[in-house]
């Protein structure tokens, strides 16, 4: 029975043949042959036993598998011989697949795949453009977006939301800090989603006096409620006002954070920005909003009815503002008013700003891949060659070609699994890692989980790159004549040029592919370097900054909000070593915020562009070390002066080369006093020129988002509970969104450029060290077979130094051809991921140069091992040995 | 005794089948007694390496042509053989080349000796 388990299979054949052999022995005897000599003819007559046995095999069908078993017991022993191979194939193979399926996988959840609405394709973000604002699209003004929603029949439904952070608190205990969104109650009819235990808003929910309920997110109902079905109609706090919980959205349910759909587009992404946890309805009153103003603040989602483009809603809305613009009452029109619409599909918005990073991450993963593949298919060259002799062996013993392929396979598919199931394990720890640990804010990170199909693609990649560079080497030497490969291998010979000539090729290309990553990587180190090393103007080591949140509650008037700012104040100077505390209306390195404009009392007529206002105290500019050019900083005595510090570029601005001190300027209405000019800083991010700033005493108009910071002698991390500890020893119920040191504020501003860079060094010295690996590989094998060659030149009378030259100028043109096209392919590379660049000329020629030295150096190292084994070569020794 | 290999004829390729199935026909057998027994019908004329025969036996097995049994030798109950048993499925099949087989002889003798044939 052919199915039968192949051992007694194999031995019913055995038992068979020997029946044969025995019956033919006896016959033989009995026509007069003696019992040795019958045995003979017996086995004569059967022909070759093994043979037969073999042939029986391949009729049973099981011949494939049976030599596949063989093959992979083979492979096992000779990759076992070879470690060093083995482990590089087996861990390119493995990065290979782990890395770019992660990359990937990322890619395609925050890029690629829709939102997880329903029909998300119909979602888009409107926002306006105001001319005499800027010309980038803000938020919009919400009387407009009203206007939107009882005019525009493009859309089945408009809402608007505006992001903020609150503290939640249940009963007792600190407030924590969570993300809020607060949006009208179309919110979630407009994005399709029910909620998963209670309800969504309803209509009524948006009229004062009902809004005090909340809607939770999955993830917070889990870690304050631990996931109780009771927690519908239970009481919370949310920034000091009780609110109703009514539903819980879904698991699945992620809306983006503030940083993804912002109201201002230049405002750089805030890291550690927290992902909404709570939806709370507004009561919009429409008449607290101006007609002409208000922009920048609230973020307008809707839905378009299907088969209607971005396009045709943007022109509707946009003709629906020229209506605004004629309704809107005259006094508030300023006379160069243009107002237009802009309309974007909601996942563009969503994902615009990590799509240049993220798409080069991929293409340096790619390139990476790319790199690790042809080393292997190089190993796998060399490989094969150095087996030449092996395999002219088995060819002349009688091995078919088509075993010499499978032994081939078989080792390939051995690398493969290994590899390939060490590589999905990777992919698995660095997607849980990416997801705990986040590098850089991203959207939808949440939606990030390991997409298979991706996983299959990469395996399928890394894996087919293995086997066509194990097999092609293979075919190849199946199809050679086993003589000549025989005769070749006595090692007189220089080996096959062709073979030589194909690898030192390969790796040319590889030096390509390691230069451009290597130029583009040094961009990106001179980019982060740049940013790190420039003049801030103000200094940040040994500070640490606290936020504070006061709510509208418990500290609505001006008053309440300066006694606590002086007690803070007080008590975190009282620590010791403090040398200096202050605080500020908005968090350094978080771009620009209250943008006004600001003119000379003396020129009305003089328009300047708009620039930041900060409330700040007295201590402010002496715990951030920002230098004064003019006059005084504030002190006490300004509360309540209408005095006004200007930083060096807005009183160049306006006064040019006089003495701006004494000065008067209006802003918001308001006459004030130049007291004091200080040092441009960037204080509103590190990416960005200084920015114009007009700091006004905190006093005018204690800020609600008030910002502390402290200097210390002693280190800043050391400050940080301590400020804690200051601010809840004046009343422990407010909420302290986050207490840092200055210092990693500033590291944090940079997280995406300190991100891209570490990865791409990585990258780029892991493509170095395949670049070196390979032409170590290439010229150590090329000693081994010129050995002969070499000893005989040496007996002629070459001499070390010769030999030294001979060797290392064999891999020196493609190595110094494909640096060149590197650098070329860099440069050229460069304008693609211009806007990650800072204070980076067009071509670099430092970076160029640096890149060059750096490889021909690495590329030296590598080749001189082989070079000196060559030049250590003993003549006298290498001609006997023939 | 062997008879020197100039004067035996190489099989054909794919006859083997045929002619075991056809020595299978006087009933079952064991491999060489089937081997024999082409030798003996020939007069040694064909040259079968024996060897030859276990591939081509496991073959028409694995088709269902022949089926195959340990079975004592009918003398000696000692020794067991492994009979080999036409199949009705076999009876078709060598009916089937038989008639390819006489096709094929006829055609290649009207070509050899067409006089003959007239």
């Amino acid at each position: 029975m052919w199915w039968r388990r192949p051992k007694s299979r194999e031995m019913d054949l055995e038992r068979e043949l020997c029946a044969h052999l025995e019956l033919e022995a006896e016959e033989q005897q009995q026509s007069g042959l003696d019992p040795e000599q019958a045995h003979y003819a017996a086995r004569r007559a059967l022909g070759n036993a093994a043979l037969i046995k073999e042939q029986v095999r391949e009729v049973w069908g099981w011949a494939l598998w049976d030599i596949f078993v063989q093959e992979i017991r083979y492979a096992l022993r000779t990759l076992g011989r070879s470690p060093g191979f083995t482990a590089t194939a087996v861990l390119t193979l493995a990065l290979g697949i782990g890395a770019s399926t992660a990359v990937f996988t990322v890619v395609d959840s925050v890029i690629l795949k829709p939102l997880a609405y329903h029909n998300s394709g119909q979602l888009v973000q409107a926002s306006e453009r105001v001319r005499f604002l800027s010309l980038e699209p803000l938020g919009p003004n919400p009387r407009h977006v009203d206007l939107w929603q009882k005019r525009a029949t493009d859309f089945s439904g408009l809402t608007l939301l505006r992001y903020r952070a609150a503290g939640l608190s249940q009963g007792s205990g600190h407030p924590r800090l969570i993300g809020a969104v607060t949006c009208l109650p179309n919110l979630f009819d407009i994005l399709q989603v029910q909620a998963l235990l209670g309800r969504v808003f309803l209509p009524e929910d948006g009229v004062k006096g009902h809004d005090n309920v909340a809607v939770l997110t999955y993830s917070l109902w889990q870690s304050l409620f631990h996931g109780d079905a009771n927690v519908l109609n239970r009481t919370i706090r949310i920034d000091d006002t009780p609110r109703v919980v009514v539903g819980i959205l879904p698991e699945r349910f992620h809306f983006p954070n503030a940083n993804a759909l912002r109201t201002i587009l230049s405002r750089p992404p805030v890291s550690g920005t927290p992902d909404p946890a709570v939806f709370l309805p507004v009561a919009l009153d429409l008449t607290q909003f101006s007609w002409n103003g208000d922009y920048g603040n609230w973020v307008s989602l809707g839905r378009l009815k299907p088969g209607i483009t971005a396009g045709r809603a943007e022109a509707q809305l946009t003709a629906i503002d020229g209506e605004v613009i004629q309704e809107m009452p005259a006094n508030e029109t300023h006379l160069e008013s243009k107002l237009t619409a802009a309309v974007q599909p909601m996942q563009e918005a969503v994902v615009s700003d990590s799509r240049t990073g993220l798409w080069l991450l991929m293409a340096a993963v790619a390139g990476l891949m790319l790199l690790a593949c042809l080393n292997l298919a190089n190993a796998q060259l060399g490989r094969a060659m150095a087996r030449r002799r092996e395999a002219a062996v088995r060819t002349a013993l009688g091995a078919t070609k088509w075993r010499l392929v499978w032994n081939a396979l078989a080792e390939n598919l051995l690398l493969a699994a290994i590899g390939g199931a060490t590589g999905v394990l990777l992919a698995f720890a660095a997607l849980d890692l990416f997801r705990r640990y986040p590098p850089v804010d991203l959207p939808r990170l949440a939606e990030v989980h390991l997409n298979f199909s991706v996983l299959a693609f990469s395996v399928l990649v890394v894996v087919s790159a293995s086997l066509l560079s194990g097999l092609l080497p293979a075919m190849r030497l199946a199809s050679s004549d086993p003589q000549e490969s025989l005769q070749q291998s006595t090692s007189r010979t220089l080996g096959n040029r062709q073979h030589t000539k194909l690898r030192t090729w390969l790796i040319g290309v590889q030096v390509f592919g390691c230069a451009a990553l290597l130029l583009v990587t040094g961009l990106f180190s001179k980019s982060l370097l740049y940013l790190l090393n420039q003049d801030r103007g103000f200094q940040t080591g040994h500070v640490a900054v606290a936020e504070v949140r006061l709510t509208p509650n418990a500290y609505g008037t001006d008053q309440s909000r300066a006694v606590f700012d002086e007690a803070v104040l007080a008590n975190l100077r009282a620590i010791p070593a403090v040398q200096a505390a202050g605080l500020v209306s908005a968090m350094p390195l978080e771009g620009v915020s209250w943008i006004e404009p600001l003119i000379r009392t003396d020129r009305p007529k003089q328009e300047g562009p708009l620039i930041n206002l900060r409330w700040v105290s007295p201590g402010y500019f002496e715990a951030t070390r920002q230098r004064l050019l003019a006059g005084r900083f504030f002190e006490d005595r300004d509360r309540g002066r209408n005095n006004v510090v200007l930083s060096e570029g807005e009183a160049k601005a306006l006064w040019g080369n006089e003495d701006p001190i004494g000065g008067q300027v209006r802003v918001r209405n308001q006459t004030r006093t130049v007291i004091g000019v200080v040092a441009d800083s960037r204080s509103t991010s590190l990416k960005s020129a200084p920015a114009r700033m007009a700091y006004l005493h905190y006093a005018d108009q204690p800020p609600f988002a008030t910002f502390f910071m402290a200097r210390s002698a002693r280190a800043a991390d050391t400050l940080v509970p301590e400020m804690r500890r200051a601010i809840w020893k004046y009343s422990p119920d407010v909420t302290i969104a986050r207490v840092k040191t200055f210092d990693s504020q500033v590291m944090d501003s940079l997280a995406p450029e300190r991100f891209q860079t570490s990865v791409l060094l990585a990258f780029g010295i892991a493509a170095l060290l395949l670049a070196m690996l390979g032409i170590y590989g290439v010229l150590s094998y090329s000693v081994v077979t010129r050995k002969q060659e070499i000893g005989v030149r040496m007996a002629l009378g070459a001499t070390r130094r010769r030999v030294y030259t001979l060797t290392m100028s064999e891999a020196s043109v493609p190595v110094i051809v494909g640096l060149a096209a590197g650098l070329l392919a860099g440069i050229l590379a460069e304008g693609a991921v211009r806007t990650l660049l800072y204070g980076i000329q067009r071509v670099d020629p430092m970076v160029i140069a640096t890149v060059a030295v750096l490889f021909l150096l690495a590329a030296a190292a590598a080749a001189f091992p082989p070079a000196r084994r060559a030049a250590s070569v003993d003549p006298m020794d290498a001609l006997r040995s023939e | 005794m062997p008879k020197e290999s100039s004067s035996r004829i190489q099989l054909l390729q794919g006859t083997l089948d045929m002619l075991i199935l056809r020595t299978l026909l006087f009933g079952p057998a064991h491999g060489h007694q089937i081997a024999r027994h082409i030798q003996q019908t020939t007069e040694d004329l064909l040259q079968i390496e024996h060897g030859s025969l276990y591939p081509a036996l496991h073959r028409l097995e694995r088709r269902g042509w022949i089926a195959a049994k340990w079975e004592p030798a009918g003398k000696d109950l000692k020794r067991e053989f492994k009979y080999y048993r036409l199949t009705p499925a076999g009876r078709r099949q060598l009916v089937a080349e038989e008639s390819k087989w006489k096709k094929l002889s006829s055609a290649i003798a009207r070509i050899m000796w067409p006089a003959e044939e007239n």
